[in-house]
């Protein structure tokens, strides 16, 4: 028998809910997958948090799981104490934890800094193993790209991300590959260089599957609190997909008292949404993409578009179970998890790192157009091109 | 594949039905319930006659109008006499006069009942007496009075005593009227979206839910029969039940009186296990870490054993999860095929009950109703039958009564699109 995959995990802090605890735990105590609570074929065994604080539980693991190395730096979880190599991949977990912000009010996830530390080890040992990055690369676009670089020119598989892209989808839908798409839309939650960024990935995993694949993305303007009425009321973005979009949400602020589920009018949203933020865009094909963080309004990730032929717009929820009341388990983690074992069992990166190289210079770009009094922001550096993966990679079983 | 034809179904078929009618006269509605107040099911999915809701991605307006409201009581918070004024309908004090709208004849083109929620008292079962049976009498005898029938709509279970369920359903079989009636739980969405093959042959079958009894049990038990009447040779009626609680329950789980992998396989559809998650996050196999004893304080057991052979067991398992999955183990199908969480989307909104209305909707345009109602009598009839078993020392009980017998719809009734 083949001996079981040795994995590293390299985390910035490990809180209850927080993207260290849900993943690593998910290696260490499994999770529900395919009707059954699933184990990865391999081994985690080895844990770096970079900020151990009073509300950490890794200790916790630690002590429970005595067969993961408790290790004081990224050299020692990847070698394991040895000077070489000795592990068969790494998860680089980079969000939450108390980092400084920039200026542009980006927290400095030190995303880049870890990964460095990783390709040295695999530098110094002539080997290198695949990666799986959580979220985005990095807040610092040159830093995202030298990642990219790094990893295509070193030849590991390296794929990263937000779990929009693979959680569940009600209805349980892809968008039609090869559909010419005009416009795509998202009505999200949440702050600027934070679920922007899965706003951003909701839009990108459908529209890279249109007609001709990715082009890259021409310009971006951010438009931020009145600016964002102001534009929507000069149909800027279309009313008509918004809607569809908002039909799609199962958490719809009521606009009025002693209704459940009401559909708001444009004096309602604005009235229950707070600090409204839009980026919107075109790739270099034309097709135009808008991202809503609508605040107080809803609370999941809505995705509408126009497809050429159709009347109606396709419209889909990615759906999260959230445990923020809602449910008590981060699930949509697990198709995250379940895709990193597949690459780390195949060496195959199951989603293209374009999508989220791309992803990662929109938010950056978005949050540059925002610094920039919410000015078009043009982007020749996101003339990135590539094709989706054949099959749908969302959670569907 | 899959996606091509779902998203095929999701642009066109599935709204024609609702749409096809929208440029026809508005049909007539009177709403019947108990109380029409914030959040009560009279009120989610009254309302959504009233201003709409979402379907396939739209906002769905019934060619409907609300011409009529009985409600039979009015507790603080009441909203029966303010959406009267606003939408331009009128309450009546009988059942009766909301049917003639204060006139001489039947002047409605469907009933939509809902008898949940309200203050009426318990039977020794511990079932609440709604009085949907006597709503629906009153209803009945307008339409004998008055020559002439309209399809009409009964939230929930058709009554907490099997025997006026069954009444409920000969009257409007005997008289020729459409009549749908249960849960949203088996047309709400599903985690993942399967469905379990026409003809397929079911060997065990296990639900997981929680909440008090009889009301969400109800809505568990439904969502299991929604699963299992599409097996070989369809609905048989069952032949004995049996309700235990306590330590009973985990005996009954070690001695194979339910399987083990499948309330595995039905938990790990969950998106809710308390205890050491809520405490730090961690994921759990409540079967294997042996936590679901220490979190459920009284876990109650329903033994279903049908007529042609197929047992299948709900466990409330209040403690341990907040949601509600199945998971059966079916011939020539993998687990991943025959497991799912029946979505109860968040509350204010309760999405799910969308999808339930839509079929009500759907009834009362096209007078046909979209799924049997012999489900519902038999659910009625479990659920019944299981409580009495509850009490009559927890002993199992033949029940040469639920001889009830259909097939389930060809097409699949659960939201999809």
């Amino acid at each position: 028998m083949p001996e079981r995959l040795k994995i590293a995990a390299v985390t910035t802090i490990y809180f209850k809910i927080s993207h260290a605890e849900e993943i690593v735990d998910r290696f260490l105590d499994g999770y529900g997958w395919n009707g059954t609570h699933h184990h990865p074929p391999m081994d985690l065994v080895s844990l770096y948090v970079n900020q151990i604080q009073k509300d950490d539980w890794s200790r916790e693991r630690l002590k429970r799981h005595p067969e993961v190395r408790d290790s004081p730096t990224i050299a020692d979880a990847l070698t394991l104490g040895g000077s070489k190599l000795a592990v068969d991949g790494v998860v680089l977990v980079g969000e939450h934890g108390h980092y400084p912000k920039n200026e542009k009010g980006q927290t400095k996830y030190p995303r880049y800094e870890f990964f460095k530390q990783i390709v040295d080890v695999f530098q110094s040992s002539g080997k290198s193993v695949p990666v799986f990055n959580d979220k985005h690369l990095s807040w610092n676009w040159e830093w995202a790209k030298e990642m990219y670089d790094t990893s295509r020119k070193m030849g590991f598989p390296f794929m990263a991300g937000s779990s929009l892209p693979v959680t569940w989808r009600i209805p349980s839908v892809d968008l039609p590959r090869g559909a010419k798409v005009s416009e795509a839309l998202v009505v999200c939650y949440g702050g600027v260089d934070s679920y922007d960024f899965h706003g951003l990935e909701t839009l990108q995993c459908m529209v890279e599957r249109r007609h001709g694949g990715e082009t890259g993305v021409k310009w971006i303007q951010a438009y931020r609190g009145q600016k964002f009425w102001d534009a929507l009321s000069a149909g800027v973005w279309p009313k008509k997909l918004m809607d569809a979009a908002l039909c799609r949400s199962h958490t719809l602020t009521p606009a009025r008292e002693g209704f459940n589920d009401i559909f708001p009018t444009v004096d309602d949203m604005q009235r229950l949404t707070k600090d409204p933020v839009a980026y919107r865009y075109e790739h270099n094909d034309g097709t135009m993409c808008t991202m809503l963080l609508m605040n107080g309004l809803v609370a999941d990730f809505n995705f509408a578009c126009q497809i050429a032929g159709r009347s109606e717009p396709f419209s889909v929820q990615m759906y999260l179970p959230m445990p923020d009341g809602r449910t008590t388990l981060a699930n949509f983690f697990s198709p995250l998890v379940n895709n990193m074992e597949k690459m780390f069992l195949t060496g195959k990166e199951i989603i293209p790192l374009e999508r989220t190289l791309l992803t990662t210079g929109l938010t950056a770009a978005g949050v540059e157009s925002l610094y920039r009094n919410q000015t078009r922001y043009e982007t020749p550096h996101l003339n990135i091109k590539y094709q989706p993966s054949t099959e749908s990679t969302f959670w569907r079983t | 594949m899959l996606t091509r034809r779902r998203f095929l179904e999701s642009a066109a078929v599935a709204p024609l039905a609702l749409n096809a009618l929208q440029g026809a006269e508005p049909k007539r509605i009177a709403i019947v319930c108990t109380i029409y107040r914030y959040l009560s099911h009279a009120q989610h999915m009254g309302d959504r006659f009233l201003i709409g809701y979402p379907l396939n991605g739209e906002w769905h307006k019934p060619n409907m109008k609300v011409v009529s409201l009985y409600v039979d009581q009015k507790p603080d918070g009441d909203l029966s006499e303010a959406r009267a004024k606003e939408f331009g309908f009128t309450v009546y004090p009988t059942i009766a006069e909301t049917l003639r709208c204060g006139g001489k004849k039947l002047a409605v083109d469907a009933v939509l009942t809902i008898g949940e929620h309200g203050n009426y008292p318990r039977n020794e079962k511990g079932q609440i007496l709604y009085p949907r049976y006597e709503f629906f009498e009153q209803a009945r005898k307008v339409f004998e009075e008055d020559g002439r029938v309209v399809p009409y709509y009964n939230d929930k279970n058709l009554s907490y005593s099997f025997e006026k369920a069954k009444k409920m359903v000969s009257a409007a079989h005997s008289m020729k009227f459409p009549m749908l009636a249960g849960s949203s739980l088996p047309v709400t969405w599903r985690l993942p979206d399967i469905e379990l093959p026409l003809n397929c042959e079911i060997e065990e079958a296990v639900m997981v839910g929680e909440g008090g009894s009889d009301a969400m049990d109800y809505h568990a038990l439904e969502a299991m029969q929604c699963m299992l009447e599409r097996r070989k040779g369809g609905e048989t009626g069952v032949k004995a039940v049996q309700m235990i609680t306590g330590d009973a329950v985990w005996k009954a789980g070690e001695d194979g009186r339910y399987s083990k992998a499948l309330l595995t396989s039905a938990l790990s559809r969950s998106d809710t296990p308390l205890g050491l998650t809520v405490q730090d996050g961690r994921t759990q196999d409540l079967v294997g870490n042996g936590e679901l004893p220490k979190l459920v304080k009284e876990p109650a057991a329903y033994f279903i054993e049908y007529r042609d052979g197929l047992k299948a067991t709900l466990l409330m398992l209040n403690g341990a999860i907040k949601d509600y999955n199945f998971a059966a183990r079916v011939k020539g199908l993998g687990i991943q095929a025959t497991s799912t969480q029946f979505f109860l989307s968040p509350v204010p909104n309760v999405t799910y009950s969308a999808p339930l209305m839509s079929k009500a909707e759907q009834m009362f345009a096209t007078g046909v109703a979209p799924y049997p109602v012999e489900r519902t009598l038999i659910v009625s009839g479990i659920l019944e039958s299981c409580l009495t078993s509850k009490v009559q020392d927890q002993k199992r009980l033949e029940t040469p009564y639920l001889g009830v017998t259909y097939r389930a719809p060809t097409q699949s009734q659960y939201a999809r699109s």
